[in-house]
Parts: C-alpha cells; sequence; structure tokens
C-alpha cells in the first residue's frame, strides 16, 4: 500500500509549467530518487512535498491524510539541504535538539534523542562544537541527524552531496543509505548524479521538462530504458541512425551493418527510420564462440580510464565507444586495426528516432 | 640592506593619509579635552564636577538614554520583520524600501519635526462626526513622548534598516528558515532563535549608531519641548565655556566605547558565522 501519494500534481510558475501532471506511489521504507538534470522539475516536486510550494493542482497524501495544503511546519518531513543549513548560532548537540525542543518534549526526552541521533552518525566527539568548526561531510551527518531527530514521516534529501568532494559523497551516500534502512524510514533523494541515483535507491524517477519519463528499479532503468532521454541521460551511450530492416527477426541496419535487436521492432513497418542505442560496456571482441551481432570495427582511438577502457571504433561510418575492464595483461588492439566485435542481441535497444 | 629594501617597501604615502586623517580627528578632540581641563588650574576636574553635579544634566541623560532604548526596541521590532520579510518574499520590494529608509537623509529633521507636530496637535475625530477617537498628541506629556520616539524612529531608520540588511545577507536566510519550518518552527521561534541571534552584530551596531543619534539630537526634542540631553547640552553651550567642552569629551568617549563593543561582539561573530 502507498504510504506517499503524489497524484496529478502539476506547479505553474506564470504561464511556465515547471512539473506536469506528477504522479507516484510511494511505499513505507522505501527510497526513491527523483534523477534528471537541473529545471527539469525534480526540486520543485520535492518542495511541493514539503509544503514550501504549493502545487497548481492535485493532492498530495502522506498516511492517508490530505497534507496539499498544509504548513510545512505541520508536516512532519525531514528537510536535508545542500547547503546543510545548520543554524550558525548553535552547537551540534543544539542544532539535533532544535527540533524537538520546537515539538516541546521534555528535557530528557531531548537530551536521549541527541545522544542517540550523536551517536548514529559517529560525531559524539563533536557535540559542543559549532558548524563553522566542522568539514562539510560532518555538518551535512548533523544536518541528517537533526532531520532523524524529529522522527519524520518522510526524509527528503534535496541533492545534501552535491557540494562535498567526490571521496566524502561516496561515503556518505552509503551512510545515508544505510542509516535510512536501518531506520525503515521513506526517503526522496533528489539528484542529478546517475551514479548517486543508481547506487542508493530502490526505484528512480527520472524527469525531464517537468514530465516523468521512466519510473523503475536502478536495473530496470539502466538496462531497460524506455525512452530515449532515459537511456542517454542514465549511463553512456551509443545512438546511431537506423533502418527497420526484418521486424520478424528484429533486423536494423546502421550503415548496411545489420543489427538483431532482442526487444524486436515491434510496431514499427519496414524502412522505418529509427535509432540503435548500445551501451559501451555491452560491446566486447568477438570470438568464435560469439554468433549474434558480430561485426567488423575499425580501432579508432584507445582511451585509459582508470578501471575502464574506452576504445572507439568506427562500425560503417559511425563511431561508437567500447568500454573494456582494465587489467594488467590486457592485450589493446592497435589503432587503425580491424577487428570483429559484438554484442548481444538484448544490448541492442530501438528507439524512436 | 636589507634595512634598506624594508625602507623602499614601507607605504609611506598610506601611513602619511592616515596620520593626516587621525590628525583631523583627534586634533579637536585633543584641543576640546585640554579646554575642559583649563577653567581652574587647581582644580583640572573642575568643569566634569560642575556639569555632573547639575541635575538637570542627569535628567535630560537619562530621559535620552531612556528615549534611546525605546527606540532601539521599537525599529528592532519594526525593522527586523520587515527586512526579513522582504529577504524572503517580496525581494522585488527591496529597491522601494531601501529608497523610503533614505528619506531622512533628503527630508530635514526641522521638516520632520514641524510635519510631526502640525498632524498631531489637532484632536483626531471619526471622519463626517464629532466623535474625537484620539487627542492630540502635542496636548500630553506621554503622547509628545510617543511622537519624540516615532521621530527618532524615523531618523534612525536608515542606519538600523541598513544594519538589519546587511546582517541578512551574511547569513542564507531562506535556507535556514526553511530549515526551521521543516522542523516544525513557527514564524515566531523563526524570527527570535533563528534569525535574530544570527544577525546579533547587525543588530547591535544598528542599536548604538541608533543611541547616538537619538542621545545628541536637538531639533525634534527643542521643538516638541523634552528635556533631552541634546537641547541641555545646546543650551549649556550658550550660557557657560567649560562644561558643555567636558560634556561633549564625554559623549566623544561613551560613542567610542560604544564602537569598541561593536568590534568585540563583531568579532565574535563573525567566526562563528564564517564557516557556514
Amino acid at each position: 500500500m502507498s504510504y506517499l501519494s503524489i497524484s496529478n500534481v502539476t506547479k505553474q510558475f506564470g504561464d511556465t509549467v515547471v512539473v506536469d501532471n506528477f504522479n507516484l506511489e510511494i511505499g513505507k521504507g522505501e527510497f526513491v530518487s527523483f534523477l534528471g538534470p537541473s529545471g527539469c522539475g525534480k526540486t520543485t516536486t520535492l518542495r511541493m512535498v514539503a509544503g514550501f510550494e504549493n502545487p497548481t493542482s492535485g493532492k498530495i497524501l502522506l498516511d492517508g491524510a490530505d497534507i496539499t495544503d498544509k504548513a510545512p511546519n505541520q508536516r512532519n518531513v525531514g528537510m536535508i539541504f545542500q547547503s546543510y543549513a545548520l543554524f550558525p548560532n548553535m552547537t551540534v548537540a543544539q542544532n539535533i535538539g532544535f527540533g524537538l525542543k520546537v515539538r516541546k518534549e521534555a528535557d530528557a526526552v531531548v537530551k536521549q534523542r541527541v545522544s542517540e541521533m550523536i551517536s548514529l552518525i559517529n560525531l559524539e566527539a563533536h557535540a559542543n562544537k559549532y558548524p563553522y568548526q566542522l568539514s562539510g561531510g560532518q555538518q551535512q551527518r548533523v544536518s541528517l541527524a537533526r532531520a532523524l531527530a524529529i522522527r519524520p514521516q518522510v526524509l527528503l534529501l534535496d541533492e545534501p552531496l552535491s557540494a562535498l568532494d567526490a571521496k566524502i559523497r561516496v561515503s556518505l551516500r552509503s551512510e545515508i543509505r544505510s542509516i535510512q534502512k536501518s531506520l525503515g524510514i521513506t526517503a526522496i533523494f533528489v539528484t542529478h548524479d546517475q551514479e548517486e541515483a543508481l547506487s542508493i535507491s530502490d526505484r528512480i524517477v527520472v524527469m525531464n521538462a517537468g514530465e516523468m519519463e521512466q519510473v523503475g528499479t536502478p536495473f530496470e532503468i539502466y538496462n531497460f530504458p524506455k525512452t530515449r532521454f532515459v537511456a542517454n541521460f542514465v549511463g553512456s551511450l551509443n545512438t546511431a541512425d537506423a533502418e527497420v530492416v526484418d521486424t520478424a527477426k528484429g533486423l536494423v541496419s546502421v550503415d548496411g551493418v545489420q543489427f538483431t535487436s532482442a526487444e524486436g521492432t515491434k510496431g514499427r513497418n519496414k524502412g522505418d527510420k529509427v535509432k540503435v542505442a548500445i551501451r559501451p560496456e555491452r560491446f566486447s571482441f568477438a570470438t568464435q564462440q560469439h554468433k549474434d551481432n558480430v561485426v567488423d570495427a575499425i580501432i579508432e582511438n584507445i582511451t585509459f580510464l582508470g578501471s575502464v577502457v574506452r576504445i572507439q571504433i568506427k562500425i560503417g561510418n559511425t563511431s561508437f565507444n567500447m568500454d573494456t575492464f582494465n587489467n594488467p595483461f590486457l592485450e589493446l588492439p592497435k589503432i587503425g586495426s580491424k577487428q570483429q566485435v559484438t554484442c548481444s542481441k538484448e544490448a541492442v535497444l530501438v528507439l524512436d528516432e | 640592506m636589507k634595512f634598506l629594501n624594508r625602507l623602499r617597501k614601507f607605504p609611506f604615502l598610506a601611513w602619511l593619509w592616515f596620520l593626516l586623517g587621525a590628525l583631523y580627528f583627534v586634533l579637536p578632540l585633543l584641543a576640546t579635552f585640554e579646554f575642559s581641563l583649563s577653567w581652574d588650574p587647581a582644580v583640572p576636574f573642575k568643569a566634569y564636577q560642575r556639569a555632573f553635579e547639575d541635575v538637570r544634566f542627569w535628567r535630560s541623560f537619562i530621559a535620552s538614554n531612556v528615549f534611546a532604548v525605546i527606540t532601539i526596541i521599537a525599529c528592532i521590532i519594526l525593522v527586523v520583520p520587515t527586512a526579513y520579510w522582504i529577504r524572503l518574499r517580496l525581494p522585488q520590494a527591496r529597491r522601494i524600501v531601501e529608497f523610503i529608509t533614505l528619506m531622512p537623509f533628503v527630508v530635514p529633521a526641522i521638516i520632520l519635526v514641524f510635519g510631526l507636530i502640525r498632524v498631531y496637535s489637532t484632536p483626531f475625530t471619526i471622519p463626517f462626526t464629532n466623535i474625537v477617537f484620539m487627542q492630540a498628541l502635542t496636548q500630553f506629556k506621554a503622547g509628545t513622548n510617543i511622537l519624540i520616539v516615532a521621530g527618532y524612529m524615523v531618523l534612525a531608520m536608515p542606519y538600523m534598516y541598513r544594519s538589519v540588511d546587511t546582517g541578512m545577507r551574511t547569513v542564507d536566510i531562506l535556507t535556514l528558515t526553511e530549515a526551521a519550518q521543516s522542523l516544525g518552527a513557527s514564524w515566531f521561534v523563526i524570527i527570535t532563535r533563528v534569525i535574530l541571534p544570527n544577525i546579533r552584530s547587525a543588530l547591535l551596531s544598528g542599536a548604538l549608531l541608533t543611541f547616538a543619534i537619538v542621545v545628541g539630537e536637538v531639533i525634534l526634542a527643542s521643538f516638541l519641548g523634552v528635556n533631552a540631553f541634546g537641547p541641555y547640552l545646546f543650551l549649556l553651550g550658550q550660557h557657560r565655556a567649560y562644561e558643555p567642552a567636558a560634556l561633549s569629551f564625554v559623549s566623544f568617549l561613551l560613542t567610542w566605547i560604544a564602537m569598541g563593543m561593536i568590534q568585540l561582539v563583531t568579532g565574535g561573530q563573525n567566526q562563528t558565522a564564517g564557516g557556514h
């Protein structure tokens, strides 16, 4: 059963529609990420759940109660901001206890909950420090503890890791996920970083220009993108102009080179112009065991990216990227040489042009 | 060689301007101080002794201090929520409000006081009736006190508004407000426990400037017939020579102490807000 329900929510600023007919059901304890480029409406949707923006139309229900018109301080929703938003005049402990004091909880309860939260974020030694005395990662952990201290029904995270450096981002996102799981709290996480969304979420909502493009698990979003936007936005993707050759066999042609797609070309006709999308890691050098989609390619360039080696190949007249894992014994082909490469039928996605 | 290099790098011109500036401000003060001591060489602080013995000095000084405190409180109640709301919800109104706050620089105090006297020297009646709902404020002491505080608030507004607005610019008012709201705080709690403590140095500097303006103000108090410190000092200067010099020096000293307090408090807060 849905715990948070966002139904037909639209938000307009003047004539501009920022969020258009957004519908989403989120289960209790679920971690959902809103993923999309800047200006796609993900933060506005989050702010409507928090109560900082009022929907132009639509409803938001939390545990069956209509909270659409409730003030932010009446919603019992915790929020974490990109800029931490810690109160500079308060210590770590005072920041964490602020929400409880506002709710007029007994001093003993405040003290106990603050202590619990400080242990949860492992900042026992910093309880009496002011925000300016903490690093960015520590400040964001305090912000998380402060939001969790009030035991909110939903935790909203508005790009909480964007202001942190790469290493801390990775460690903090794991920490956020593990705390969320251990407390069983429902969470919505806004990000424009696909890696973050893929690694942390139960489900991802990919948004574009105020609309939902696709909702699914990270596995579904990455492996089975339903629209060209999702395919392009999530992960690296090779796209090429193609033409439907045989609808029964799912055959498409890229510059005369034929590829078979497992999903087929249903609903299309022979000669239709389409786009073929193949992720770089789905290509590999062909061996004698390979039967499907074995095609000739010319090696154009090789780029070393650390754990991955990116090889630029030319199939027909179109350039594709092929990613292969790096290892010390990897034998790389020479630039300009001709090789046979392959990809599975499942790797070939046929999208509208 | 090293000494010559250092000498070459020494900013002579900057120091020259600094010294000239310092002389410009310090010399008159020193002269006033020296003059205040010259009444009776046998009793150097005679002027101070006489000034402090005068009961009218204490009466006017205390009255001005009370007015200053009331003005500061009233200004904070008026200006803080206004500046906060403009930053939060009405940024487009900022230029208009800034223009309004600059009006006291354009409209002289004498015009202000005549305006106040003209408007508030007749009783207010309900339109189209003879029913009086407010007596003329100039007719009774409390009313005059209200008028003078209102006048002081107008005079102090540019300083108080700008101090508060600058203070609010240094903290992320919008995000702090939203963070507090999401934690369940009401507007009153947000203003008193989140906003005010984070702009306390700005408030203090605005308050001290207001204090200085009110304590030294002459025109409003003279025309409204209020026994304040400004008119007292002015009258004293008309009849005596040494006491006004002594009191002027004391006033300077008080201002400097106030400025020192601003530095102390501001320094403390800069550290608190620095890491934000």
